[in-house]
């Protein structure tokens, strides 16, 4: 069977399953978009947050 | 004349063709043929003239002022447009226009296109659903507290610098908060009362996560004035402003006060003997 079709008969023959896979689907990719986007601006902006200089301080401060 | 007729879907077989004088043409009838002699004819005699009149146009005898003259009109005038009618070979023109061959352009693969559709169709779904997520949830988060008002909503209470016996009165969230290191005697006082009679009845149990460390709001549930500890009737708080007395759970015992001392969220922190109090 040509993969279309298992697509097809898999996903898209009952609405329940349809509808019910695109808000699983919604929900990772939910999760997926933020980590990919955390994760791009964690790299953009690497050394200027306050998580990657804070062990310059607040070590300091308990010395 | 012009033929401005649409062309329908028929083919008319040729009736009679028209002679340009108009007659027409029908050249095995005589026309100049007598009429067969009729014996019940009435009175017009066997073989006399024809009895029917000669029409004008084909001529005839008229008289005139240098005699009778007679005429016989070969190649008369048309009195009606002649139009030649044939037998036409044209195709008969279909009942629907010609339509054009698409079979080149369609998908030999309808599967293909159709979970490709309900893929695109799924996509742009989940799309919106993500959209629609957050952007709910955005803004019930502009609903929330801010930063800075949650890092004021939580008060840690260092419980070893309090005494066995003693209150601490601390500031949480702008309001007064009662933390009293209860004596095993003030314990058993408070449980043993029958607090079913009371005006909030609630026990002791109820009030406290630890019996020593009694923690409440220090509001006086009538007006909201702050009472005063270590005083009243029961040993617990009194509030000056209109006579409550509060037992040392905190219970409204007397006075005006409807209900008991408020009890806050609060969590101990075993580990290091804090309390967190929000």
């Amino acid at each position: 069977m040509a993969f279309s079709t298992t697509l097809y008969n898999t996903f898209f023959r009952r609405n329940s399953v349809f509808v019910s896979t695109i808000f699983v689907g919604a929900f990772t990719f939910g999760i997926g978009f933020d980590t990919a986007v955390t994760s791009f601006y964690d790299k953009w902006n690497k050394g200027k947050q306050w998580k990657d200089i804070r062990h310059k301080y607040v070590e300091a401060a308990e010395e | 004349m012009a033929f401005n007729g649409l062309k329908k879907a028929v083919t008319l077989t040729p009736s009679v063709r028209t002679l340009p004088s108009g007659v027409p043409a029908a050249p095995l009838l005589n026309l100049a043929a007598r009429a067969p002699a009729d014996p019940h004819a009435h009175g017009h005699g066997a073989s006399g003239p024809r009895s029917d009149v000669t029409p004008k146009w084909v001529g005839g005898v008229s008289r005139t002022s240098s005699g009778l003259v007679s005429k016989s009109f070969v190649t008369l005038p048309s009195t009606t447009p002649f139009t030649a009618r044939f037998i036409h070979t044209s195709v008969a023109v279909k009942s629907a226009p010609d339509v054009p061959d698409f079979s080149h352009y369609r998908a030999n693969d309808t599967d293909s296109n159709r979970a490709l559709s309900y893929f695109m169709v799924g996509s742009l779904g989940l799309v919106t659903a993500s959209v629609a997520k957050s952007t709910v949830t955005e803004f019930l988060k502009t609903m929330s507290a801010s930063a800075d008002v949650l890092a004021l909503a939580k008060v840690e209470v260092d419980l070893a610098s309090i005494p066995e016996g003693k209150n601490v009165v601390i500031k949480w969230r702008g309001k007064p908060v009662f933390i009293r290191h209860r004596t095993q005697a003030e314990i058993d006082e408070a449980r043993e009362f029958k607090w079913q009679s009371l005006r909030d009845p609630e026990s002791d149990e109820q009030r406290v996560k630890k019996p020593e460390w009694l923690i409440m709001l220090g509001v006086c549930t009538h007006l909201g004035c702050v009472p005063i500890g270590e005083s009243g009737d029961y040993g617990g708080w009194f509030c000056p402003c209109h006579g409550s007395h509060y037992d040392i759970s905190g219970r409204a015992r007397k006075g005006p006060a409807p209900l008991n001392l408020e009890i806050p969220e609060y969590d101990f922190n075993d580990a290091e003997g804090k309390v967190i109090i929000g």
